[in-house]
């Protein structure tokens, strides 16, 4: 199958599959299988809760849920938790996860493996210590929010850290010491060290390592909004998700002081004439983010185009839902998407052609900006139409940014499921 | 190959599939967007008593810029016989939340001059909302000013389109000045007649002074205390209170130091 595709696809592929041989991803990629099911439940119920129940919901505004949806409010506080429940603790999870299995090579004793991954969980909750409890010397008070899909990436080098750590210790260790002995040293010593830099952390900072992370990709938004901006915006977006950042930076919501603007503009007066016609929102929020941010929709429809591997198909079907109510988060992680070199160029790629040809659009006057908010889960072909009260240009766009986004994904899906299969069939890998 | 497709098909098709309630819902679109929408924009009315004219609040107006973190703006607005308006002060640009005075120049007392003030004011109000396109407000009304905004909700604000979010009374005489508690005043069978009208997400807060044991001085207390049986049961949520000690007589309650706190936590915030 490598002989049928191009030099640059052979070369993508021989990176793929020396990435995933890697010992590091490989245990990331092992976490992400582990938590997927938990990603999947957890964003279905979101997307039903926003989208079907809430008064921004799609569902619920052309449907006219309210009129016929029985304990309406029961049913939202039925799905915000097991949503809350299931996607809230993932950075832990993950944490736990990448370290466990970075640690099953080095060593045949269970008890080691979920000590290493224990002790990442232990890291972030004394990264994630109510400053005020510590430095008033009251009872300590963990931070729980902040620990839910956006901050993946921090569960990842964590476990990482911590994981890596506790090999380097086990490999040193004389084998002939006393077991108990042995793991109650090694566990002292870390929870030390990790306590360490917690207490350094906690003392030195005034939010929790998650939310830290998460103030830094919020910097785009102070930028003016050029084409150059754009693009940027995009490209940050991008990466941030492909690093596993899946949480604010991608949801704008149209709420910027310009959107308001805009809107005031088309309800005051007739005819749509808008003061504020390139905006995030109004180029990317609308145009790139079928699916979800990075084009996911058109990583979908690639997925069944390319024919032959049997459990990406699978997963494609599985995450269908929600990909198609613009949550992205299953399709990254099962898949995945999240650190793969392959799809990092398609996934940057798809919507940076969106946003270059909508911007282009819309300075050229050939379709009207959005001014309408969006609804939660609007089909991503259907928010500019429905953002632009009806313009068929509009919708248009969407759906020939769809196709040639789908375009783009189409050969690096067929390289990345090659890899996949490639690595899966390798016995010394398995 | 075609096994290939057939899978992208039934996705297209899905897709479309869901569209299609978006295709439906998008003529009443902008009716839904409408109703839901809030201007940036949303002014803080002050209507004075009678007997005083659109400077009645100059004093409140600048303690209550003393104590709230932006500056608000004052544009006063005096409504004459005949309709037309005279303005003085003005609305800073970016002040979403200016205070605007309507004054009469007819502001004697009585039933029949109460009944043109509420026109004169929907007269002010429409003209203000063309000018500055705002489409939800609070306001505040002082004594005969309250029963003003009261008639001005149950009987024109629908035809404004305009959604009102706060109302504050202070020392509105709801029976007017009224002592025989078991005498109902034609204003206020007026008032009781049109409560079904009265906006539905509306918060009502009622303020009384206290110089003796009746009222503050000029309204009785009974004639305040009626206001319940306006707004309990018709608007979001309804709040009664009684301000005592110094500055608590009628005519110095907009100076009184408590009602400016509770103006500036409940109406402004």
């Amino acid at each position: 199958m490598v002989e049928q595709t191009s030099e640059l696809g052979r070369g993508f592929i021989s990176l793929e599959i020396k990435f995933r041989r890697n010992r590091q991803i490989r245990a990331i990629y092992q976490a992400f299988r582990l938590i997927f099911p938990l990603i999947l439940v957890g964003t279905l119920a979101d997307f039903i809760n926003q989208a079907w129940l809430q008064r921004s919901g799609y569902y619920y505004q052309t449907l006219h849920v309210a009129k016929w949806a029985f304990q309406l409010n029961l049913w939202r506080d039925y799905l915000g938790l097991l949503s809350a429940g299931a996607l809230g603790l993932t950075v832990i999870l993950v944490a736990f996860a990448v370290s466990f299995y970075l640690v099953i090579p080095a060593t045949p004793v269970l008890a080691d493996r979920l000590m290493a991954g224990i002790l990442a969980m232990l890291t972030l909750s004394v990264c994630n210590v109510n400053r005020q409890s510590l430095v008033t010397h009251r009872p300590i008070q963990w931070v729980a929010s902040n620990s839910d899909l956006s901050g993946i990436l921090i569960g990842i080098l964590v476990g990482l850290i911590v994981g890596n750590g506790y090999r380097w210790l086990i490999r040193h260790q004389r084998v002939t010491q006393h077991p108990l002995r042995q793991t109650v040293g090694t566990v002292s010593l870390w929870l030390i060290v990790l306590t360490g830099l917690g207490f350094a952390w906690a003392s030195t900072q005034t939010v929790g390592l998650n939310a830290a992370v998460q103030t830094l990709t919020r910097w785009p938004f102070q930028l003016p909004h050029t084409l150059g901006t754009l693009l940027g915006f995009g490209l940050v977006t991008g990466v941030g998700q492909w690093l596993g950042l899946l949480g604010p930076i991608a949801s704008v919501g149209g709420q910027s002081v310009a959107a308001i603007q805009n809107l005031a503009a088309v309800l005051d007066h007739s005819g749509w004439q808008i003061p504020h016609p390139i905006t995030v929102h109004t180029v990317v929020d609308v145009y790139a983010t079928s699916g979800g941010p990075g084009m996911v929709l058109a990583l979908l429809l690639a997925i069944f185009l390319v024919q032959h591997n049997q459990r990406q198909r699978r997963l494609g079907w599985t995450c269908l839902v929600p990909t198609l109510g613009n949550c992205n988060a299953p399709l990254l992680i099962g898949l995945p998407v999240v650190l793969s070199p392959i799809l990092l160029v398609p996934f940057i790629l798809a919507p940076l052609l969106c946003i270059a040809m909508s911007w282009g659009c819309l300075v050229l006057r050939w379709v009207p900006a959005v001014a309408y908010p969006l609804a939660n889960g609007t089909p991503g072909i259907l928010q500019a139409y429905l953002g632009t009260g009806g313009s068929s240009a509009a919708l248009l766009l969407s759906v020939i940014e769809l196709v040639l986004s789908t375009m783009i994904y189409y050969p690096f899906v067929k390289w990345a499921s090659i890899a996949e299969e490639a690595v899966t069939h390798d016995p010394t890998i398995s | 190959m075609i096994q290939r497709f057939r899978s992208v098909l039934v996705i297209g098709l899905a897709l479309i599939l869901l569209c299609v309630p978006g295709f439906l819902w998008r003529p009443q679109q902008r009716a839904d967007v409408q109703a839901t929408y809030r201007s940036q924009m949303a002014p803080v009315f002050l209507v004075p008593g009678s007997s005083a004219t659109q400077n009645r609040f100059d004093a409140l107006v600048a303690g209550l810029n003393q104590k709230t973190p932006r500056r608000h703006s004052l544009l006063r607005v005096e409504v004459m016989t005949d309709g037309s308006l005279k303005y003085t002060g003005s609305i800073r640009a970016n002040d979403t939340q200016p205070i605007i005075v309507v004054g009469f120049e007819n502001h004697h007392d009585g039933y029949a001059t109460i009944q043109k003030q509420a026109k004169w004011f929907t007269i002010a109000f429409r003209a203000l909302q063309r000018t500055y396109h705002f489409n939800h407000f609070s306001a505040m009304g002082h004594s005969n000013g309250g029963l003003v905004l009261t008639i001005f909700l149950e009987d024109d604000l629908a035809k404004t389109q305009a959604h009102a979010d706060r109302l504050m009374t202070i020392a509105s005489p709801f029976n007017l000045e009224e002592p025989d508690q078991s005498v109902n005043t034609p204003l206020f069978k007026q008032l009781i007649a049109g409560k079904n009208r009265l906006p539905k997400a509306l918060t009502v807060y009622s303020i009384a002074g206290s110089k003796g044991y009746d009222g503050d001085g000029i309204v009785p207390f009974d004639s305040v205390n009626r206001g319940k049986l306006i707004f309990q049961g018709q608007v979001k949520s309804f709040t009664q209170m009684t301000v005592t000690g110094a500055n608590a007589n009628h005519a110095d309650l907009p100076e009184n130091q408590q009602i400016i706190t509770l103006i500036r936590q409940d109406l402004l915030a």
